[in-house]
């Protein structure tokens, strides 16, 4: 069944359109990976799904229902973790146990409130009592998870709970996060850059660009500058005297957008019969990484200064031999580039 | 100089000796004082969130104008609170001319402002993320509203030292509504002047010390309670 059911959404901040989602429905129970450069919309989306805001135009659908912000179906029930959480300026207690007593939830409270903290791994005797200003940056952060684990919530929405903590407090945000899974079955959702939560632990991986989500993954977002070429072409120059051929694009778009199911990986040595529209970029693969289904390899390949992300069969790159640093060449099709 | 030694010494003699004539002047400070801030913070509080908190029509302009009534200078709202209470003005009859009732009426004027001004610039600095932050944690909005005031408290006690600071001393207000009237409505500041006008320095820089230990105290005790919360 599934949890969200997001139809139609745009989203503005005055003029501005920050979101528009056609379709999304995230499953319950299900760990969803919202990945995409700053600015493309993830924060906004979590605000959304967290009933924080209302979108300006659609509706988004919780358990089937259209709820609005402050409704008795999501309070305590969908919770949100900001990037920079903001501790209260109270003590490490009072911090984790506010969410309980705004429910007036206050039988056990000791004990949920140890429970939320032995989550994140903040076990040392006393820390309950520490003032806020008192707690290191991953400390905070991982109190502001507790939390919101201590409220047992149906969905966790993570933005970005990793980006600015040290590695243990990482690995302890994320055991806890899918702990809470397993526990009470939550639902999560997390904005991230991290490949380990995007490939390893989410089930399912969005990509987001200009507040548009690409559910097949994002291969590779090109902005300019660009130069014209031959008839209706643009070029985009790249080191080491590779160029990027790309159609031009409609008023007011201007991010060309690689998509990956559209892109062809040879072997040097390999090069398979050009046809005069197919172009050639020579890279390396940077970066291997075996999916949670274990039958695709999402590969990095770093074709001058540009990052393309691209699935593949492990099969195929098995056959390829591919290996971090192994030289490949991306064949695409320039008519192919849309722009966003 | 010598009038300086001479002060201190008869500021603790007149506190030793427990100066009938000094106590009564403490305690018409303190009560117009208390009386003053009790009534600016109850309605300063409230209309300085407001002010900080939402986005309404006017916002800007209500602003400066409360901005503006900081510069009040105590001697003119003397003069205005004089005029509203005297027998020919509008609320002659509430009798409340010389009485540390319109005294106190006079320095919340005075302090409102300050309160309203610094609440709302303390809820306008907190931090963008705790509205978010308390909705999340599954807050109502009178819960929202109730936190994002307790998280500003400091903003809020800092708030309340500068007006009680600024009620303590004046005495423009003092002298106009409360007329001097010793056992009755002198205050500290306003004997400092008679003390002042009759060439007894001495004596006004013992109570001038004696307003700064009542000061000291007070702020003392707002110190204690930011450490405790």
């Amino acid at each position: 069944m599934d949890i969200y059911q997001i139809r139609d959404v745009d989203h503005y901040y005055g003029d501005k359109q920050v979101l528009s989602i056609e379709d999304l429905s995230i499953p319950e129970g299900s760990i969803t990976g919202l990945a995409g450069p700053n600015g493309s919309g993830k924060s906004t989306l979590l605000k959304l799904m967290a009933f924080l805001e209302r979108p300006t135009y659609g509706a988004i659908l919780f358990n089937d229902k259209k709820v609005a912000p402050f409704s008795k179906e999501v309070r305590s029930r969908v919770t949100l973790l900001n990037q920079e959480p903001y501790l209260m300026h109270r003590s490490v207690f009072e911090n984790v146990a506010y969410g309980l007593k705004v429910r007036k939830k206050s039988t056990r409270l000791i004990n949920r409130v140890e429970q939320a903290l032995n989550l994140v791994g903040l076990t040392e005797p006393d820390f309950a009592r520490r003032k806020w200003y008192q707690l290191s940056g991953g400390e905070a952060q991982r109190v502001a998870l507790a939390a919101r684990l201590a409220l047992r919530p149906r969905v966790l929405l993570l933005d970005e709970p990793t980006a600015s903590v040290d590695m243990e407090s990482a690995g302890l945000i994320r055991d806890a996060s899918l702990q809470a899974r397993r526990k009470w079955g939550t639902t999560l959702v997390v904005a991230t850059h991290d490949w380990q939560w995007l490939y390893e632990t989410c089930d399912t991986g969005l990509h987001l660009l200009h507040g548009r989500i690409f559910k097949g993954g994002l291969g590779c977002a090109v902005s300019g500058p660009w130069r014209f070429g031959e008839g209706d072409m643009l070029l985009k120059e790249l080191e080491g005297d590779q160029v990027l051929v790309v159609p031009k694009p409609d008023e007011g778009k201007n991010v060309a957008v690689l998509d990956p199911a559209k892109l062809k990986v040879v072997m040097p040595g390999d090069d398979p019969q050009l046809n005069t529209d197919n172009r050639m970029l020579n890279g390396f693969v940077t970066r291997l990484f075996l999916e949670r289904n274990g039958k695709t390899v999402q590969v990095a390949i770093k074709v001058a200064e540009l990052l393309v992300t691209l699935r593949m069969a492990s099969s195929k790159a098995e056959e390829f031999k591919l290996y971090p640093a192994a030289a490949v060449r991306i064949i695409y099709d320039p008519r192919e580039i849309e722009w966003f | 100089m010598e009038f300086i030694q001479e002060g201190f010494s008869q500021a603790y003699a007149l506190l030793i000796s427990r100066d009938p004539a000094t106590y009564s002047a403490v305690i018409a400070t303190l009560r117009a004082s208390g009386l003053a801030m009790a009534a600016s913070l109850l309605l300063g509080i409230p209309f300085g969130y407001v002010l900080g908190y939402f986005n309404f029509p006017l916002k800007k302009q209500i602003r400066i104008i409360v901005d503006t009534l900081l510069s009040l200078p105590t001697v003119f709202i003397g003069l205005v609170i004089y005029a509203l209470l005297t027998r020919n003005g509008p609320f002659g009859g509430s009798g409340l001319l010389f009485t540390i009732t319109g005294i106190a009426i006079g320095q919340a004027v005075l302090s409102l402002p300050i309160i309203i001004s610094l609440t709302a610039t303390a809820v306008e600095a907190a931090d963008h993320n705790l509205r978010t932050t308390l909705m999340s944690l599954g807050a109502n909005r009178r819960q929202i509203a109730a936190s994002t005031l307790w998280e500003v408290r400091l903003g809020i006690i800092a708030a309340a030292v500068t007006a009680t600071g600024r009620v303590l001393t004046e005495v423009g207000i003092s002298l106009m509504v409360g007329g001097n009237i010793k056992w009755h409505t002198r205050t500290i500041t306003t004997a400092i002047a008679l003390e002042t006008n009759k060439g007894e320095f001495g004596m006004g820089i013992a109570l001038g010390l004696v307003l700064l230990l009542i000061a000291l105290a007070v702020n003392v005790s707002l110190a204690g309670l930011r450490r405790r919360i």
